[in-house]
């Protein structure tokens, strides 16, 4: 079995809700290697922020990328070699900032792959800042007297994107992060796992989730109830909003399948232009 | 000088043909083994507005298309006023006389004749090709033949279109004879040479996002996609594309991304990322004219600077830029092999008047080199960032059960984040070692072409070599063209030598930027500067004329 631990120094202030993401990603990975995911074609990458530094605390290949790229270059991979496993680590500033683009198109594209947001509601490695998913009013250093900006839902947005698997966990709870990690890697398409994350520097949150979060009893039954759950005034709920069978970006895209593998040998190249050009 | 040439001018609005109408034509002269340049004019609409396309054949090799035309076909009304005067001396002009009659040229009643033969609203190119093929007393066999090949919809409707056409009119002019029947010569575009070179040398993958004139290249790949295995991916904006296509790599395939001077703008931090992640990334920048969306759809050399430039923070690139359609092909093979071989990001630097201009060539096969990487090999740990004598650290791809880390951030040689002062400079220097070696990798390969022997030297680079070249065919041989080829890291030795006097710069700018370039890097002097920056291609004999007055004054 893989260890995944690396020697790097772990950096996050002591109690951010990183750590049970950490802890639950790993004990996702585990299980999906028990159930027989190869290590060996499981890949990551990750965004620039506080929660990027998961890519230096995870003995796992991948790319430490550019701050709100981290969709776009896992989409890459998974273009080359559609036989890897591709997961991206976001930040709500990373995924649904700097990045939005990326999160929306991979889940229209519906790419096989997984993105879990690390929603801390503000950009925790820069001093938080507000961040797309801060409440109106947040104050930070860019906001000394409040926000001025309606946040974004992240669930709903993702779910009007098209994303074909849409949850949301909560990192003090790494046991169903773990459970809901291991689904939304094994389902077949655009993954979007929303994880409530207290970042106890700047918006600790962990009283107020505590007090609110509630399970999905079940799949919600349509795209408009699984919204409405999504937004309710009084509770979060954690669970599975989403999880649908869609055509894969990769089986409807021309070309060969999988790039990499079947990537011509030089000499069949230049032998496949003189025939054509003779 | 050179023989004589032929050259036609086919003007109409978008959406009427007219540059597949071109192309038809220029494959017919093929045909008939003569060479061949196309070069098109067009506006950025859809339908309407006014095109045109001039294709110039000649028995030996053009290397520029022709402005003064011989034969002028308007399929409009505007293109007859707005091409009168680009007739050649005892040329002939056509116009379409359902529309307006003239006193000058010889009017076909296109639009009516259209009407009877086509049940739909068609478009009038089919009659322009029956005016091509009657007029230079061309086969009617030959025009059905090409039109049954180059036309797949209506074929019994063109055909009988086509025909009536050819009946009205009369054999008045000839094309030049063939010297040979040229076998082996197709019709390529700069931007279609570019994708092929690519891919013989290895490319797995491209992304992009349209812009003009690089979209052609998106478009060639996509439609080769079915046949090469290509993946062309048109991502959500060219940040999306730069940076899948770092992925892509990361993925173990090889990749490229393409656009002008706007989308390219926005790729610069993912370049950047290329520059220290250490991923082999080919670059495709072709130009148009500035700034900012400045003109989609004509050319410029306005990002020499900037390709030079390109990307935050230091580390080492590539830039080159081709001066023929052939060399589009070798060149890109080079650089993708060249970006392999020392794991950087390599810009081929081009313009719109390359890209999507289309010359009859033979492509050279013999000169196209493989992309490979230095792979690691499994018996020790693997370190993506292993520091190394030459810089080069083995690279290795999925699955695998090492692990193999990329980073944006400054990285120990595990590919683990660092800002520790002492693995900042080891990891600077890893990179920088490579520096020496890129040169002299870059010597295997061309790196200045040198046209002709003369005494009065010009220097000029890219696309703008196309154009000097074919009005040099028309001046004495006391000229030599001097074109460097890479741009970046710049083979000074090799240019030294032909810095003894003052020289004529040429190129697509307001400002003398290419001839400052070469000042501070080689001392050039300048002799004068030929600024052209209207957005249009040189037609060869007026740049011939205005050469000359530079070296006679
Ligand atoms: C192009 C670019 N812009 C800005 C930054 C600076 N920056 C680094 S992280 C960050 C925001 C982080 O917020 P978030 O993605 O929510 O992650 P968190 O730190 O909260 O986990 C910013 C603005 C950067 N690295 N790159
Ligand atoms: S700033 Fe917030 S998100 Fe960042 S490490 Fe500290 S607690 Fe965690």
């Amino acid at each position: 079995m893989r260890n995944l631990d690396t020697p790097k120094a772990n950096t996050w202030c002591p109690a951010c809700g990183n750590f049970g993401i950490l802890n639950a990603v790993k004990a996702g990975f585990k299980q999906l290697f028990d159930q027989g995911l190869d290590p060996a074609k499981l890949m990551i990458t990750c965004g620039i922020g506080c929660h990027g530094k998961i890519f230096d605390y995870l003995n796992i290949s991948g790319i430490y990328g550019l701050h709100g790229r981290a969709v776009a270059t896992a989409s890459g991979i998974k273009l080359a070699n559609p036989e890897l496993t591709v997961v991206s680590f976001g930040g709500d500033g990373d995924s649904l900032g700097e990045g939005l683009e990326h999160t929306l198109f991979a889940a229209k594209r519906n790419l096989d792959m997984t993105l879990i947001l690390h929603n801390n509601g503000n950009y925790g490695l820069t001093t938080g800042q507000f961040s797309p998913l801060s409440p109106i009013g947040f104050r930070g250093l860019s906001t000394p007297q409040g926000s001025a900006e309606q946040p974004f839902d992240a669930i709903p947005l993702l779910l009007a994107a098209g994303a074909s698997f849409v949850a949301r966990s909560y990192s003090a709870n790494p046991k169903h992060l773990a459970e809901i990690l291991v689904k939304a890697v094994m389902h077949r398409g655009f993954s979007f796992i929303e994880v409530l994350q207290p970042c106890v520097s700047y918006n600790n949150t962990y009283q107020y989730y505590n007090s609110r979060i509630k399970m999905l009893d079940q799949i919600p039954s349509d795209v408009y109830e699984a919204m409405r759950l999504a937004k309710d005034k009084d509770h979060s709920y954690l669970g599975i909003y989403q999880a649908e069978k869609r055509d894969l970006f990769e089986d409807l895209s021309s070309g060969f399948a999988n790039p990499v593998k079947e990537s011509p040998a030089f000499r069949e190249r230049i032998e496949t232009l003189r025939t054509m050009y003779k | 000088m050179r023989p004589d040439t032929y050259t036609v001018l086919i003007g109409g609005k978008a959406g009427e043909g007219v540059k597949k109408l071109a192309q038809v034509i220029a494959a017919t002269g093929l045909q008939l083994g003569l060479h061949s340049f196309q070069m098109d004019d067009y506006q950025s609409l859809i339908k309407g507005g006014h095109n045109y396309s001039l294709v110039s054949f000649s028995p030996i090799v053009i290397h520029n298309a022709y402005h003064k035309a011989d034969l002028i076909i308007c399929l409009d009304e505007l293109s007859y006023t707005q091409h009168l005067n680009d007739l050649a001396d005892g040329g002939f002009i056509y116009y379409n006389s359902s529309e307006q009659t003239h006193q000058q040229g010889i009017g076909i009643e296109l639009s009516k004749l259209m009407k009877e033969h086509y049940k739909n609203p068609s478009n009038p190119s089919l009659g322009g090709l029956a005016i091509f093929c009657a007029h230079l007393g061309l086969d009617n066999e030959l025009m059905l033949r090409i039109i049954k090949i180059s036309y797949k919809k209506n074929i019994e409707e063109n055909l009988s279109f086509a025909s009536q056409v050819y009946s009205l009119i009369q054999a008045q002019s000839k094309l030049p004879d063939a010297i040979s029947q040229a076998p082996g010569l197709h019709l390529f575009s700069g931007n279609q040479c570019i994708g092929l070179g690519a891919w013989a040398a290895g490319l797995d993958t491209y992304f992009a996002y349209p812009m003009t004139p690089a979209s052609s290249l998106l478009h060639f790949l996509a439609s080769m996609s079915a046949k090469l295995g290509v993946k062309a991916i048109h991502a959500e904006s060219e940040l999306a594309a730069a940076n899948m296509a770092v992925g892509a790599v990361v993925g173990g395939a090889k990749a490229a991304v393409g656009s002008s001077g706007g989308g390219f703008a926005l790729m610069q931090e993912a370049f950047s990322l290329a520059g220290i992640s250490e991923a082999p990334l080919l670059c495709v920048l072709s130009s148009r004219p500035g700034p900012a969306t400045g003109v989609s759809t004509y050319t410029a050399q306005e990002d020499l600077l900037f390709a030079l430039n390109q990307g935050h923070g230091e580390f080492s690139r590539i830039v080159a830029s081709p001066d023929t359609m052939e060399r589009a092909f070798s060149l890109a093979t080079e650089l993708l092999s060249l970006a392999w071989e020392f794991q950087i990001p390599v810009i081929l630097l081009t313009e719109k008047h390359l890209s999507e201009s289309a010359q009859s060539i033979r492509l050279p096969l013999g000169d196209a080199c493989e992309a490979t990487g230095l792979i690691h090999d499994a018996l020790e740990p693997y370190n993506r960032y292993q520091i190394t004598d030459s810089g080069i650290s083995p690279m290795l791809f999925p699955p695998s059960e090492e692990i193999i880390k990329w980073n944006s951030h400054e990285h120990l040689e595990s590919g683990l984040r660092t800002d520790q002062a002492a693995a900042m400079v080891a990891m600077k220097d890893k990179r920088d070692r490579k520096r020496e070696h890129i040169a002299l990798a870059c010597a295997r390969y061309p790196r200045i072409a040198v046209y002709g022997s003369g005494s009065r030297r010009i220097f000029a680079y890219g696309s703008t070599a196309l154009e000097i070249r074919e009005a040099l065919q028309n001046l004495d041989d006391s000229y030599q063209l001097i074109v460097p080829i890479y741009l970046e890291p710049l083979p000074v030795d090799q240019l030294l030598p032909y810095t003894d006097s003052p020289a004529l710069v040429i190129e697509h700018n307001s400002q003398p930027r290419f001839a400052t370039f070469l000042k501070e890097k080689i001392g050039l002097e300048t002799r004068q500067n030929i600024l052209k920056y209207d957005g249009r291609a040189w037609d060869p004999l007026v740049l011939a004329t205005k050469i000359k007055e530079a070296f006679d004054a």
